[in-house]
């Protein structure tokens, strides 16, 4: 009995005392989807295997826009979270402000700069400041097609876009669906960006996408790739508008359409119903003479606060994050690859690797660039014009010249 | 008087006022003072958060730039337009009908009525389905036979925004209907009869007589409807998401995602400034004749 009574003290006084001389953090995210909740409990466990607690604060919904506007009223009422999940600029724009803990001093030590590819850093530091731990990288630009309706109709993976229109008009004309997808900007926004890379070389992507070069943007280079745009929207069925990027997955799994353009978020709707790379779907990215890996990250930033016990929390969590065991563990769940290029794919399916493979390839190519779409590429203000034209001219009846126009006059415009 | 009634006479002249003033003082700060910063925020250079340099007129210029935004006020205009004529009509219609002392009125009103206790979100997800031409009406109309049946306007750009006052309509021509009813009941008989004694017919008794009558309830059902109108922007995410594209952008969405996404707080104020206006261009005058009306009277 007083053994109990001795166990039931120390459990009520000690875990409490135990905590307090830690510290607890508060993280702020908006992933909330199961495996997304899988893939963070691997972060979780680790910080707490030190001796942390990590406060889960889930703000879901917007692609993390809900999230975003938690947190400006937190920081506007002087409360910021521990850590906040950062998507594209958004990490850079709050240290802009001066509210972002500088990792430099663990990024030194754990040779962070050396393990990510040189493409990442923009988003994860600012000046000489390192201020935020990436976690994963998902590939924006793959194709995901059913096997069986590839090999019954004999066509092989394709090597260019014109061999991908002419697959998919050889499927339309044997009444299957070629290219299934909603009409929600950002889904023609994948195919867009891909687009940009993929006809006109990935130079022609840092030129537009990236530096917003008048010239560029308003050269015919810009108006062929509106053309292929217009004949992609072709291999498209009338029933697209309203359609969920995971209704279009389920389209290609049940043999209704060929092929989706989607990152590799969409590979979990085909493994859940336990199909294997290769054997029932097949993985590639968009064909283009360069092959262009188009990346989006997820990073942790540290929000800067006096709260001692929070500051070693935040060191911890860091660490933790850019540890290459978690990074495995967390991106086996989440389907993406580790954000660390050093970090080895051996256990991972072969789409994964695949874009392993490719992602070492880009670097060397400099084809390696940032998602657009997602926010990896030019500011906000700027990529949602691209994404206005190019989903005005996907649903409508625009010409190519009058979309490059609209492009040209849109960009300057918010400049 | 004794200093007593004196103090309760007292607190009976401040005790409403003081009930009142912490709403007063919430809805000051809360509209009125945010409605003065949106304007601040509206003429500086804000982007990502908020700062406080001036530059003049350039955001409502760069919004007037934006095609994105003229689609919004376009949309707004002819959905606003469509949807209180075309509920104002139907439910006035409907009212009439049921006013002919027909059978089962009650559960027919019940009917009508219903659409109004759904929200916006499960009228746009219903006919989200019902018509897209893979799924709905025209699905059901070409298996019948009738192949050459189109029915695809939510499909179509330049015919989506139609989709959303059908939508819109169907809901809230219902309620139109309940308040003419009413106002119907509340006609006194004798001056029907006496019209008929005269040998008005039936359409020129409604016409000139019952119509005219009912301008009260038809005063009410045009504001309720033109503030369901303008909060509506939930119909529209659930219909089409502002889709096709962006063809079923509204000022609200076109707001939200300019300040919340797009790092355009500028911009986004200014939308929201010149939303304000409009509404207050329709509100202030009708104000106006109002109050005086109850001044002369």
């Amino acid at each position: 009995m007083s053994k109990f009574i001795a166990t039931v003290l120390a459990a009520t006084m000690l875990v409490p005392v135990a905590a307090r001389a830690e510290g607890e953090i508060e993280v702020l995210h908006h992933w909330v989807s199961q495996s997304e909740v899988d893939a963070l409990n691997v972060i979780r466990k680790e910080l707490e295997a030190k001796g942390f607690t990590w406060k889960d604060s889930a703000v879901g919904g917007m692609s993390g826009a809900n999230a975003q506007q938690a947190l400006r009223s937190r920081l506007t009422a002087g409360n910021p979270p521990g850590a906040m999940q950062f998507l594209g600029w958004e990490g850079v724009q709050w240290a802009e402000q001066g509210v972002v803990r500088d990792l430099n001093d663990l990024a030194k030590t754990g040779g962070w700069r050396e393990a990510l590819a040189p493409q990442l850093l923009p988003f994860v530091t600012s000046g000489d400041a390192f201020i935020a731990a990436p976690i994963n990288m998902h590939r924006q630009n793959w194709v995901w097609a059913n096997k069986k309706i590839f090999d019954d109709a004999g066509i092989a993976v394709p090597k260019s876009w014109t061999e991908l229109i002419a697959a998919g008009q050889k499927l339309q004309e044997k009444g299957i669906v070629p290219i299934a997808m909603g009409d929600e900007p950002w889904q023609i926004g994948i195919i867009f960006d891909a687009l940009l890379s993929d006809v006109n070389g990935p130079e022609f992507y840092q030129k537009t996408a990236i530096d917003l070069d008048p010239e560029a943007l308003g050269s015919p280079e810009m108006v062929k790739v509106f053309d292929t745009l217009r004949e992609v929207r072709g291999l498209v069925d009338n029933n697209f508008v309203g359609r969920d990027w995971a209704v279009a997955t389920g389209m290609v799994i049940n043999g209704e359409a060929a092929m989706q353009f989607m990152g590799d978020w969409a590979k979990g709707e085909f493994l859940a119903k336990g199909l294997k790379p290769n054997q029932d779907f097949y993985c590639f990215a968009t064909p283009g003479q360069v092959t262009s890996f188009q990346y989006l990250i997820d990073s942790f930033g540290m929000f800067t606060v006096k709260d001692e016990n929070v500051q070693n929390a935040q060191t911890a969590l860091a660490e933790t994050i850019m540890d290459p065991k978690v990074q495995k563990g967390f991106n086996l769940i989440k389907g993406s690859i580790p954000a660390r290029s050093d970090v080895s794919v051996d256990d991972f399916d072969d789409c994964a690797k695949l874009g392993y493979q490719e992602r070492a390839t880009a670097i060397e190519k400099g084809s390696m660039q940032g998602a657009m779409t997602h926010g990896f590429a030019a500011k906000p203000e700027f990529a949602s014009v691209f994404s206005d034209v190019a989903a005005q001219f996907f649903v409508g009846t625009m010409s190519s010249e009058d979309a490059v126009k609209m492009l040209v006059s849109g960009i300057d415009n918010a400049r | 008087m004794s200093a007593s009634t004196r103090m309760s006479s007292r607190l009976a002249a401040w005790l409403p006022r003081l009930v009142v003033a912490p709403s007063l003082l919430v809805v000051i700060v809360a509209v009125y003072l945010f409605i003065l910063w949106t304007g601040l925020i509206s003429v500086t250079s804000s982007k990502f958060v908020p700062t406080y340099d001036f530059v003049g007129l350039e955001q409502y210029v760069r919004l007037w730039a934006t095609p994105r935004w003229h689609t919004a006020v376009a949309n707004l205009f002819i959905f606003s337009a469509l949807f209180l004529a075309l509920s104002t009509g139907l439910g006035l219609l409907m009212a009439i009908l049921l006013d002919q002392n027909i059978r089962a009125e009650g559960a027919l009103r019940a009917i009508y009525l219903y659409p109004m206790a759904l929200s916006f979100i499960v009228t746009g997800t219903a006919w989200k389905w019902i018509m897209n031409p893979g799924l709905g009406i025209q699905r059901v109309v070409n298996d019948l036979g009738w192949t050459d049946f189109r029915f695809d306007w939510i499909t179509n750009p330049d015919m989506a925004i139609y989709t959303v006052v059908v939508a819109g309509v169907w809901q809230s021509s219902g309620f139109a209907m309940a308040i003419f009813l009413a106002g119907l009941r509340g006609i006194d008989n004798s001056v029907i009869k006496a019209a008929q004694i005269e040998g008005a017919t039936l359409p020129l008794i409604y016409r000139q007589i019952i119509i005219p009558m009912l301008r009260p309830a038809m005063l009410s059902v045009i504001v309720l409807l033109s503030y369901i109108a303008i909060k509506s922007f939930d119909l529209v995410l659930a219909l089409t998401n502002g889709g096709p594209g962006t063809a079923t952008e509204l000022p609200s969405t076109f707001m939200f995602s300019a300040t919340f996404r797009r790092n355009q707080m500028g911009v986004g104020a200014a939308s929201a400034v010149m939303m304000l206006m409009t509404v207050a261009a329709i509100i202030i005058p009708y104000l106006y004749s109002e109050l005086r009306e109850k001044n002369d009277g």
